[in-house]
């Protein structure tokens, strides 16, 4: 019998759709089917300038909008041959450490609500408040946040940041020891997670699984340590890695992922004290400066004798991997963008990871995978 | 503990309306209007509109209560804004949901689809008549109340399962054979834990087996059968963690998919008035019922009323944990739930029975302070 578990479904968490083939509770074959969300942002960026593709970054993933903002922003750069000022990018990596702990806030809360844990859910939610107030002091934003520029970042960060920002971190360490004596300390919580949706690090590299779910394999593969963008190289953190490869792991794997990150961020706001400076680069070009365009003047929308380039950056997503490539041919606009979601392949591999277990696992391994549609459809 | 009992009051009140209808009405309709058989019948009628009414007012302040302790322990207030603290909240979601239109899909089973949520809501409440909650405060005195009692909880998987089947959805049927699976495996323990009850108290009235705690509860030489009734309970009335037949996470809402309006108000009262029942059965087999402990001063228990208050005190409490119960265990598997009832509660509930037979044997013993009246 196949019943579809979406587009309209409490498990799929966003717009996809899950058909899957059972007998009994049995899962014999699974079918993910995506693209309900498609907005192609890819190519409306096309069409946008520099600057303005940010507020379609943060609208890609919506749990996750600066690391995709940041994503963006170092191929971008890359293409346009601008180095942003050091401190924009301590403030960006700070950024998107405190994303990664709201990304995984948010995760844990859907994730534990899927297994029925409703106080955990709200107990992640109010949590990942205090990153979002974090964000609303220095970007005006919740959830779209329209934050880094080519070139460095919009404003630099508020008096009283770094204090407020090393609370609000302390208190989280806390909370994520009340987290794991709320689940992992809890028999029904491990009889339901333990060697489930077992996917190994072979399985998982052959069909391009990236982040915490391949790292609960036992890989170590970090892009911030394998291919430190940004500041990363001059950081101090480990890689968060479990060896079960079921959804234990991913679970513990992110739980570590948060406490690195709080060790991140605090080594982030340290130099942050010491170093004040500039946050926007000072040598731009005009047109990235102020984004406007003249009506009737055809001459500006095309080239402006701007050196063209290629841009590539890979960053470590709280999902996994996200890619991004921009052709610069030396126009207002990019000639071509393209992301590569982690979440895609991730949902994708379901074919491998789901078959054989019961119906009543679907909610644990696909909570366990971390969906955000957004990002996945583009 | 106050004389006055439920059939005494509607009786009072029936024969008062009486008089004064027939004073209006020629000598022999006077007559018949205040004859024993008339007044008898208006009796019964109010005798189950105030039960009707108390349940339903009960159950609805249940919801309440629920919704403030989850609140709570999830860091939150509950329902603040409709009445005081939230009071009315549930009268006005039950308002919205009465004026909601009721859709039948086309493919489902017309009678089956309408059939269910009226049995299943009726067969729950029909448990209230039988139930004492204080001394005379019940609807009839059977000697096999509890049983009664039980036998009728057990309606509900056939009603669920019928308006499962009759709504001809995937979820729905996955969801209403779990249901079935589920209660059906959990009678047996709960039946169990009730069979050591009845050896201790010797009785299968509910008001007798209340009336044999008078020296101690039973839950205290009962504890592993209040555990596994607890348990069975629990996966009795679908709460979590053995909520799968309406697990919204894999299964959309179980069962009642298909239900909206007031169908669904039907399913969503009737869910709360077995888990009212529930706790109440829990208060009358294994925490005295509306009895307190002698050594309590006299001034807590002789007020008006006093049985019904601290019984419904009890019942509050123990619907309270299972509230602290759904607010910290996630769901289980269907299968871990089978085995669980299988192999951990029927033989922990058959332990109880020997258990209660001991206790009942020991009654000769001196040191437990002899109870002749104890005991089959």
């Amino acid at each position: 019998m196949w019943v579809n578990m979406g587009p309209q479904h409490p498990m799929t968490h966003g717009l996809w759709n899950l058909r899957v083939r059972i007998e009994g509770e049995i899962i014999k074959d699974v079918d993910p089917e995506m693209g309900f969300l498609h907005r192609g942002i890819e190519k409306i960026s096309e069409d946008r300038h520099y600057n303005e593709i940010i507020t379609l970054m943060d609208r890609t993933c919506y749990v996750a909008g600066l690391s995709w903002e940041h994503l963006f922003i170092i191929a971008a750069e890359e293409a346009l041959h601008i180095v942003p000022p050091e401190r924009a990018e301590y403030i960006r990596v700070l950024s998107a450490e405190l994303q990664r702990i709201g990304s995984h806030l948010m995760w844990y809360a859907a994730f534990v609500q899927d297994l029925g844990l409703t106080t955990p859910f709200l107990y992640g939610m109010r949590d990942r408040d205090l990153i979002l107030d974090l964000f609303q002091t220095y970007t005006g934003g919740r959830l779209t946040y329209e934050y880094m520029r080519v070139g460095g970042v919009r404003n630099d960060l508020p008096l009283g940041f770094t204090a407020r920002c090393r609370q609000v971190v302390d208190w989280l360490m806390d909370r994520f020891v009340e987290y794991d004596r709320l689940c992992l300390s809890s028999t029904i919580f491990r009889e339901r997670c333990d060697g489930l949706g077992l996917l190994s690090a072979e399985d998982a590299i052959a069909y391009g699984v990236t982040g915490p779910m391949l790292r609960s394999a036992g890989s170590r593969r970090d892009l911030r340590k394998d291919r430190p963008y940004s500041v990363y190289g001059q950081l101090q953190f480990d890689v968060a890695t479990a060896n079960t490869a079921d959804v234990t792991g991913r679970y513990l794997v992110r739980m570590e992922e948060m406490r690195q990150a709080v060790k991140i961020i605090r080594q982030c706001l340290d130099w942050l004290d010491d170093n004040p400076g500039p946050v926007m680069a000072s040598q731009l070009p005009r047109w990235l400066g102020a984004p406007y365009a003249p009506v009737g003047n055809e001459a500006y929308l095309l080239k402006r004798n701007y050196p063209t380039g290629l841009g590539f950056s890979m960053v470590e997503e709280p999902h996994g991997e996200a890619g991004a490539y921009i052709v610069n041919d030396g126009g207002e606009h990019p000639y071509r963008v393209k992301f590569r979601s982690p979440v895609l392949i991730n949902i994708w591999a379901a074919k491998r990871y789901l078959p054989g277990y019961r119906v009543a696992d679907i909610p644990p391994i696909m909570g366990s995978v971390d969906v955000c549609v957004g990002e996945c459809d583009r | 503990m106050s004389s006055a009992s439920l059939f005494s009051v509607s009786d009072t009140i029936a024969a008062w309306l009486l008089a004064h209808i027939a004073y209006v009405f020629p000598p022999p309709v006077k007559g018949w209007l205040t004859s024993g058989d008339v007044v008898l019948g208006l009796t019964a009628l109010i005798f189950s509109a105030i039960l009707l009414g108390a349940s339903m007012i009960n159950v609805i302040v249940l919801i309440w209560w629920e919704r403030k302790l989850l609140g709570r322990f999830m860091d939150r207030r509950g329902a603040m804004h409709v009445g005081f603290a939230g009071l009315l909240q549930n009268f006005a979601d039950g308002l919205k949901l009465f004026r909601k239109d009721t859709v039948r899909p086309t493919q489902a089973d017309e009678l089956g689809f309408w059939l269910s949520p009226t049995a299943y809501l009726v067969t729950s409440l029909v448990i209230f008549a039988i139930l004492p909650i204080s001394t005379g405060w019940n609807g009839g005195s059977l000697p096999l109340t509890l049983l009664l009692a039980l036998v009728i909880f057990s309606f509900a998987p056939l009603f669920i399962f019928l308006g499962a089947w009759a709504s001809n959805n995937k979820y729905a049927l996955i969801g209403g054979m779990r249901s079935a699976a589920q209660m059906i495996a959990y009678e047996v323990p709960i039946l169990l834990a009730v069979v050591a009850v009845v050896v201790l108290a010797g009785s299968f009235d509910l008001t007798t087996i209340v009336m044999e705690q008078r020296n101690y509860w039973f839950w205290a030489p009962l504890f592993l059968a209040l555990i596994v009734f607890l348990t069975g309970m629990l996966a009795e009335m679908e709460r979590i963690p053995f909520d799968l037949p309406e697990a919204e996470a894999e299964l959309v809402e179980g069962w009642n998919t298909e239900y909206g309006g007031m169908l669904f108000a039907f399913f969503m009262l009737a869910d709360y008035v077995r888990y009212l029942v529930g706790s109440i059965l829990v208060v009358l087999l294994f925490l005295g019922g509306w009895t307190l402990p002698s050594y309590v001063p006299s001034v807590l228990t002789s007020f008006p009323l006093a049985g019904i208050v601290w019984f419904m005190v009890k019942v509050y409490l123990v619907f309270g944990v299972f509230v602290w119960v759904r607010a910290s265990l996630p769901r289980m598997r269907t299968d871990q739930l089978l085995r669980l009832g299988w192999m951990r509660m029927v033989p922990l509930a058959l332990l109880s029975v020997i258990l209660a037979a001991l206790v009942v044997a020991a009654h000769c013993l001196p040191v437990l302070g002899c109870v002749p009246s104890m005991g089959g």
